[in-house]
């Protein structure tokens, strides 16, 4: 143990520290004690804060946490017990005593009649005693630094534990993988039925599901089946082609607005047939792709994205805007959208909405499938993998550039077509730039052009938010987080694709390190 | 040179077409806006009052402009990336403004006289410089730990990756300004002596022109800074090995530049000029709030675009443009207001049509766009 230990185990609680304090400040340490507390089954009576107990909980985590990370900064093998709880001790003593730090500065503010609240909105009286154990400031302070430095302390004993049975579990992921290479799991993962059984009993989960599951599930389900098939839409443009688009939202926008147009009452009173109003929107989508793909599809890489959302931003606002009010009706959106009907009966209940959403994500993936096999599919690999090579060996790069722009924007189209039935409203708000960074998010964290993928990531993202409605506020900032934390962890993506493979006995696939500089 | 020719021809064959293409897109382009201009511009009402007016306020606009692009131009020019997070970086700086302002404002000062004024107003020149000092300083921190956090460890990586993670740090620091500062707007508090609604009256074509303390004060500490930033990038040592890094990063390394020291101190640089941005923002237009670097980031970027990314002196010129144009563009087109981004966007998108090198950008090889 030297001063350079010391100062590495000083380092990571100044950045433990820096959380607590973090969290304090948002509020969240009282949103995640509420959360312990509710996981144990004692509910939190609304207006009132959870028990100290699910505090000291959370805080010893975090504790846990950094004393785990000090221990194992200290980078020995083997691991001596003294070093790691002395780092651990160390890490935590700084995370405390800014823990007291802040403890003091916050609660004197509070105690000499100031109004915090009135700078950092989501530091409430409440909260910042509840921080504080309900002591006075340096009670409390104190009361942190030394729960800190205990938890840190614990944290660094249990490297030691795992350090010592690292050996134990190391022997026990053998007999693991071993049992699951020998026995049944392999044997049947290795059989083709299985594969056609699981897809029908997928297929039937598909018929059934949407019939019991009631409209709140019906409706979560819903919006991740939209942003499936708006991912495997840019999929084809992203992930197939390679060109990156930021602006997808446009095409979405233009689904919903043209089915919106010809289906609504107002402003035009055209009434159209739903399924006719479908097909329109999903050619004026595809139209509209070939139309801004021509002029810009010269561009490459970050110019593409950077000019696609420009056009994503313009189609917003000029949809907002005074000059197409007449056409758009301006900010109000357009109401009272048609929903489906099928030989003149209505057919828009939650659950026949899903079955619609199902259909259309089935036929996208089998369409997207489709056309990765193909000579199309082929020549979008050889313009992602090099575009100069590719218009070098004859691709016509521009026209199969401008084919997956078209096919990703009808598929958009589509999916903003049937969001605006769903919805029966659309308008400037529901074509946010957000739309756009959604979808790639989850098209690059489902795995780039992998359509298991893309599913994945269209229930990571818009599904899990909805269904942990728990976090509220802190939905997008952990969102925000995981997106950073997954490109770091996890470039490839949750699932990421496998080459189809053209050739028998070909060599293994060279890797190439795309761009990097 | 002969064998080459002959085997680039069939290639680029088609290209002769496209550029030609261009020249007459962007020939009738121009002569569509030229005849809009003169019909609606030089036939209606206004003034030349209301012309200089505009474009005064547009420079001291397109001033933050051209502070926000440098910061993208320097990170793009070493690394090769959108920082996405930057307006966020920006937001940030502001706060730090704000607080300092509000702090200042809450202690009060007895002068000599007996009357009391907020220590604000008393020493108003510690007031600013501690405002841009802290502004700057949060914000460079800001950058900093953004650069450590969600950059660095993807160095190398594909080149969506890190705009991935970098609209994840923009997604991540517009909420957690959100959750600390609250969703609402707040005022920001000026000293006097830059104060928003006064200024100097000048007389132009018989009517008078509000210069406002705040607009000139932004304007020069601006250009200040551009110069600033110009002169420590050409005549320093650090400057001096931020170009050599942006222009290989391997040979740097070889002859002796931490190239992981000189990315960090990049990011500082560009986050510092982005608070001081911020910070003026919130002179100038009075408010600030969670949402307040989202769109000026975005026209930032379009900035730097417009003047060739990873260009300083064309960042500066970009911005200062975006501003000008912007302006004045919805009065010279005879076009609502409300459509003043459209005319940002179309510039950038016109400026890379037709000419995707940027106004001062040299000609842009194709690994590198």
């Amino acid at each position: 143990m030297n001063n350079l230990h010391i100062q590495k185990s000083a380092k990571n609680g100044l950045v433990f520290a820096v959380i607590i304090i973090f969290l304090a400040l948002i509020g969240f340490t009282v949103t995640a004690a509420s959360m312990i507390q509710k996981v144990f089954g004692v509910e939190v009576s609304v207006g009132t804060m959870p028990k100290y107990s699910a505090l000291i909980a959370f805080l010893a985590f975090i504790g846990l946490w950094n004393g785990w990370r000090a221990a194992k900064q200290t980078e020995e093998h083997p691991l001596q017990a003294g070093h790691a709880i002395l780092a651990g001790l160390a890490s935590g003593f700084v995370t405390g005593l800014f823990a007291l730090g802040y403890s003091l500065i916050v609660g004197t503010l509070q105690s000499n009649g100031v109004n915090v609240r009135v700078y950092l909105s989501s530091l409430s009286p409440e909260s910042i005693i509840y921080f504080l154990f309900g002591q006075s400031p340096l009670s409390g302070g104190f009361i942190q630094l030394s729960l800190s430095t205990v938890s840190a302390a614990f944290g660094a004993l249990l490297v030691i534990f795992w350090d010592r049975s690292q050996h134990q579990f190391l022997i026990w992921k053998q007999k693991l993988s071993a049992w699951g290479n020998a026995s049944w799991p392999a044997k049947l993962r290795r059989n083709v039925f299985v594969g056609y059984i699981a897809m029908g009993v997928v297929l039937l989960l598909l018929v059934i599901l949407p019939r019991t599951w009631g409209s709140y599930w019906n409706y979560v389900m819903g919006t991740v089946g939209i942003y499936v098939l708006l991912g495997i839409g840019l999929n084809i443009i992203v992930g197939y082609s390679g060109q990156l688009v930021l602006g997808y939202v446009a095409f979405f926008a233009i689904g919903a607005y043209s089915f919106a147009l010809v289906t609504a009452p107002e402003p035009h009173n055209l009434n159209w047939n739903f399924w006719i109003a479908i097909l329109v929107a999903v050619v004026a989508s595809a139209i509209s792709g070939v139309l801004i793909g021509l002029p810009i599809l010269r561009l490459r890489g970050d110019y593409l994205a950077i000019v696609t959302l420009g056009f994503g931003e313009i189609i917003r606002i000029l949809i907002k805007s005074d000059l197409l009010k007449e056409i758009t009706l301006g900010p109000r959106g357009i109401r009272n959208i048609a929903g489906p009907t099928l030989f003149g009966k209505s057919f828009s209940s939650d659950s026949d909405f899903m079955y619609l959403i199902i259909l259309a994500v089935l036929l996208s993936i089998f369409l997207a499938r489709r056309w990765q096999e193909s000579r199309i599919g082929r020549a979008w690999l050889a313009i992602s993998q090099d575009e100069t090579v590719a218009q070098a060996t004859g691709v016509d790069t521009y026209k199969y550039k401008l084919l997956a722009l078209a096919i990703g924007a009808a598929f958009a189209g589509l999916g903003g077509a049937i969001f605006a039935s769903r919805n029966q409203f659309t308008g400037p708000e529901d074509h946010v730039l957000m739309v756009s960074i959604n979808v790639l998010c989850l098209v690059i964290v489902g795995g780039m052009g992998s359509i298991p993928g893309v599913i994945l990531g269209a229930f990571a993202l818009k599904g899990l938010p909805e269904i942990l409605r728990e976090l509220e506020s802190y939905r997008l900032l952990v969102f925000g987080a995981l997106l950073v934390l997954m490109m770091i962890v996890r470039p490839e993506g949750l699932w990421p694709a496998t080459r189809p493979k053209y050739e028998e006995n070909s060599p293994p696939p060279v890797t190439v390190e795309g761009g990097s500089r | 040179m002969m064998a080459e020719e002959h085997h680039k021809r069939p290639v680029k064959m088609p290209q002769l077409n496209i550029k030609i293409i261009r020249l007459i897109a962007a020939f009738v382009v121009l002569v569509l806006l030229i005849l809009r201009i003169h019909n609606v511009a030089l036939e209606s009402q206004l003034g030349a009052s209301t012309w200089l007016r505009l474009s005064v306020s547009g420079l001291i606009i397109g001033g933050m402009y051209a502070l926000i692009a440098i910061g993208y131009t320097l990170v793009y020019g070493i690394l090769f990336m959108i920082n996405f997070a930057h307006g966020e970086v920006m937001m940030i700086g502001s706060f730090g403004g704000y607080f300092v302002f509000e702090a200042f404002n809450a202690i009060p000062v007895t002068l000599h006289d007996g009357t009391q004024i907020s220590f604000l107003n008393a020493q108003p020149v510690i007031a600013i410089l501690l405002a841009f000092l802290i502004g700057m300083g949060i914000a460079a921190l800001t950058g900093y730990f953004l650069e450590k956090i969600a950059y660095r460890p993807l160095r190398g990586a594909p080149r969506l990756v890190p705009l991935i993670s970098a609209i994840g740090a923009s997604i991540f620091l517009q909420n957690a300004g959100q959750l600390l500062f609250g969703p609402q707007r707040r005022q920001y508090i000026n000293p006097v002596i830059i104060d928003r609604g006064l200024g100097w009256q000048i007389p132009i074509a018989g009517t008078k022109v509000l210069l406002t303390y705040s607009g000139i004060f932004s304007l020069v500490l601006s250009a200040t800074l551009m110069v600033a930033l110009y002169l420590l990038v050409q005549r320093t040592k650090l400057g001096r090995a931020m170009r050599a890094v942006a222009q290989d990063k391997r040979t740097a390394a070889l002859m002796g530049i931490n190239v992981d020291k000189i990315i960090s101190q990049t990011f500082v640089i560009s986050g510092a000029l982005a608070g001081s941005a911020g910070v003026m923002w919130g002179i100038h237009n009075g408010l600030t709030n969670y949402f307040v670097g989202f769109l000026p980031g975005i026209k930032a970027f379009t900035a730097a675009v417009l003047g060739g990314i990873g260009n300083i002196p064309g960042a500066m010129i970009g911005g200062l443009f975006l501003g000008i144009v912007e302006s004045i563009g919805p009065a010279a087109l005879g076009i609502d207001f409300q459509l003043q981004d459209v005319i940002a966007f179309s510039i950038l998108i016109l400026v890379l049509i037709l000419r995707p090198s940027g106004i001062l950008g040299e000609a842009l090889t194709e690994e590198k766009v």
